[in-house]
Formats: C-alpha cells, sequence, structure tokens
C-alpha cells in the first residue's frame, strides 16, 4: 500500500497557465496552483501590463520544464507569441490553446487544427508532388 | 472445327489466368494501402472532430467558470476575489496529472495519455478499490445464498464498508476544496464554490482535448510518413 502511495507522487505532473486573472484563479480554485522552493509557479497571469517577452519566456520556461505534462495558454495570448506556438512540436507537454472570455475559440487560429488544414490543402499536395 | 474452338479455349485458358493473377494482385496491394491510408485519414479527422465537439464543451464550462465567479465578485467584493490574494508559499498542486506512454512507440512518435488526479487522489485505483470491494461482497454474498443462511449482519457489514470508503473520499475532497478556496476568507460565496466546480469539469475537458491532441498529432505524422 505504501507502495502505491508513493506512484503518483513520482509520476505526477503540473498543469501550466498562461491566461488572463480570471481564468487563473479559476484553475487555482480547481488545485493546479504550484509554489516550489525558489516560489516559482506554474502560472503567469497576463494583465495590460504584462510584455510580449515576459509571455515568451513563462512559454519557453513551461515547455522546458520536466515536470510540467500540459500547458494551457488563451488563445489571444498564443497569438501574440505564434511564432513559438506553431513552431513548438513535442508531445509532451501538450500545448493547448484555450478561450479567454473577451476572445471566443477561432479553430482557424489553433496550431493544432492548423495541420488538418495543412494535409487537405493544394499547397501541400502540390510540394508533396514536386 | 470444333477442334479447333477447343484449342482456342485451351489457349486462351491458358493465356488468361496469368496476367489477372498479377493484375488482381497489384490491386489488391494498391486497394490495401488505400484502405490503410483512408483509415488513417478517417482517424485524423475522427480525432479533430472530436477535438472541436471537445473545445465547444470546454467553452461552456468556462463560461459558466466566469459567469459563476463574476457572480461571486458581485456579492463578496472586487477586493476579497482577486489575484493579489494568490498565496506565493511553498505548496504543491492538489490536483496532477499522471502521463503514460505507450511502450511498442519511440518517444518521439508516441502519443501520451493523460489522465487526472484530482485533489490528491488516484481515480483509478480508487474506482478499481471500490469495484475489487463490489466484488468481494458479491461472492461473500452468493456464498451465503448457496449455504441457505441468511445473515443479514454480515451483509450489513459489507455495504457500511463500501460506503464508508466512499465517505472518506467525499470528505477528503471536500477539505481539500475548502483549502484552496481559503485564500478568499473562511466564509465565501457559494458562488465562488460553483465556480470551482465548472472549473473542475473544465479542466476534466482539458484532459480528454490533451489526449485527443496526441491522437491527432500522432495519426499526422503517420499519414504524413505513408506520403
Amino acid at each position: 500500500m505504501a507502495g502505491r502511495s508513493n506512484i503518483p507522487a513520482n509520476n505526477s505532473a503540473l498543469i501550466a497557465i498562461i491566461a488572463d486573472e480570471d481564468t487563473v484563479t479559476g484553475f487555482l480554485m480547481a488545485g493546479v496552483g504550484n509554489v516550489d522552493l525558489r516560489k516559482k509557479t506554474n502560472y503567469l497571469l497576463v494583465d495590460n501590463k504584462t510584455t510580449v517577452k515576459q509571455i515568451e519566456d513563462a512559454f519557453k520556461e513551461f515547455t522546458a520544464r520536466e515536470d510540467i505534462a500540459i500547458v494551457l495558454i488563451s488563445q489571444y495570448i498564443a497569438n501574440m507569441i505564434r511564432f513559438l506556438v506553431d513552431s513548438y512540436n513535442k508531445p509532451i507537454p501538450a500545448i493547448l490553446e484555450i478561450p479567454s472570455k473577451d476572445h471566443p475559440y477561432d479553430p482557424a487560429s489553433d496550431s493544432v487544427l492548423s495541420r488538418v488544414k495543412y494535409l487537405f490543402s493544394a499547397d501541400s499536395v502540390a510540394s508533396d508532388r514536386r | 472445327m470444333a477442334v479447333a474452338t477447343a484449342a482456342a479455349e485451351v489457349v486462351l485458358h491458358h493465356m488468361g489466368p496469368v496476367p489477372r493473377v498479377e493484375e488482381t494482385s497489384n490491386a489488391a496491394a494498391a486497394e490495401a494501402e488505400l484502405e490503410g491510408d483512408d483509415e488513417e485519414i478517417l482517424r485524423f479527422m475522427d480525432s479533430a472532430d472530436g477535438y472541436l465537439l471537445l473545445m465547444d464543451s470546454l467553452s461552456s464550462a468556462l463560461r459558466q467558470g466566469w459567469l459563476d465567479l463574476a457572480s461571486a465578485r458581485h456579492s463578496m467584493g472586487a477586493s476579497r476575489v482577486s489575484s493579489t490574494l494568490f498565496d506565493h508559499k511553498e505548496q504543491s498542486a492538489a490536483t496532477t496529472l499522471q502521463v503514460v506512454y505507450p511502450a511498442d512507440l519511440p518517444p518521439s512518435e508516441s502519443n501520451p495519455h493523460f489522465s487526472l488526479s484530482k485533489w490528491c487522489l488516484k481515480e483509478e485505483s480508487n474506482s478499481s478499490d471500490i469495484v475489487s470491494a463490489q466484488d468481494s461482497a458479491t461472492t461473500k454474498l452468493r456464498y451465503r445464498g448457496s449455504a441457505a443462511t441468511p445473515d443479514s449482519s454480515n451483509e450489513s457489514d459489507a455495504t457500511t464498508a463500501k460506503s464508508s470508503t466512499g465517505v472518506d473520499v467525499n470528505s477528503q475532497v471536500q477539505k481539500a476544496r475548502s483549502k484552496a478556496l481559503s485564500v478568499f476568507g473562511a466564509l465565501v460565496s457559494p458562488k465562488l464554490r460553483t465556480a470551482q466546480v465548472s472549473f473542475e469539469t473544465a479542466l476534466e475537458l482539458i484532459v480528454e482535448l490533451a489526449n485527443s491532441r496526441s491522437a491527432i498529432l500522432s495519426s499526422f505524422s503517420q499519414i504524413n510518413r505513408g506520403a
């Protein structure tokens, strides 16, 4: 039994969040908040004062951390660092673009669904034939 | 004349089947390949469809959560439901993920499977424990039935043991939930609790989305490799 209780602690991974205040507050209420010994959090609250550089740094940090399995990012924030999000193609951590209060979800700009567009677009067929 | 036609038939019989076998084998191979590709593309499209449906459900769950959070803020005051109240002390996440990699694929091509473990409880292990408890209870009942000596006390013991584990888990979850809300004060609006439940639902959907995403990426890489 003791062995079983140890397994989740060793395998458990975190969910990181880059979103607006209400979304971060909600997910922290659901129990995903983590603060380590160096006071590093697994979330970034984005408001008017947050710079694109800060978002980029947080995204790079969360995707490089081994204890994070999913990175949630509001789609309007992902649009600010689209070049980084689109170039990311590792299975873990999984990047998920979520809707935010003021910006509804747009499937056309989601990096995962852009693969569907690529697969069935004329460009990809032409490039394969060449 | 009849001999000539018979001979021609024989020749035709000898000539005919040879190219036909080649054609049919080629056609079968091509068809199998096409079927394999089609299957993979269908799987890919199914995953993409599932992803969109889940995203729709996630949008609804999040909208409900934001609405409840706004109601709680309205009744408690903006200063009492704010990000300035977040606890910055060292703490570990109460809700985490379990990641399982399929063993038969290399890590670059694997599609990992995510499962949620809410409030430090491993849901799967708990459910399997409950199932095993149920199984043991039913085997006991069968044994008693065949012995034809009805013993109600044993039966009630089994049911109370089963329900007590359920109550323990529930009370632990309730404690963990109120601990997560304690940063906003001891007495919080019921709307804040509702918002918490909505965001928990959203988390469950997010884990399903992550699994769907991993299926999409895996199918996509297989289709690209096939092409």
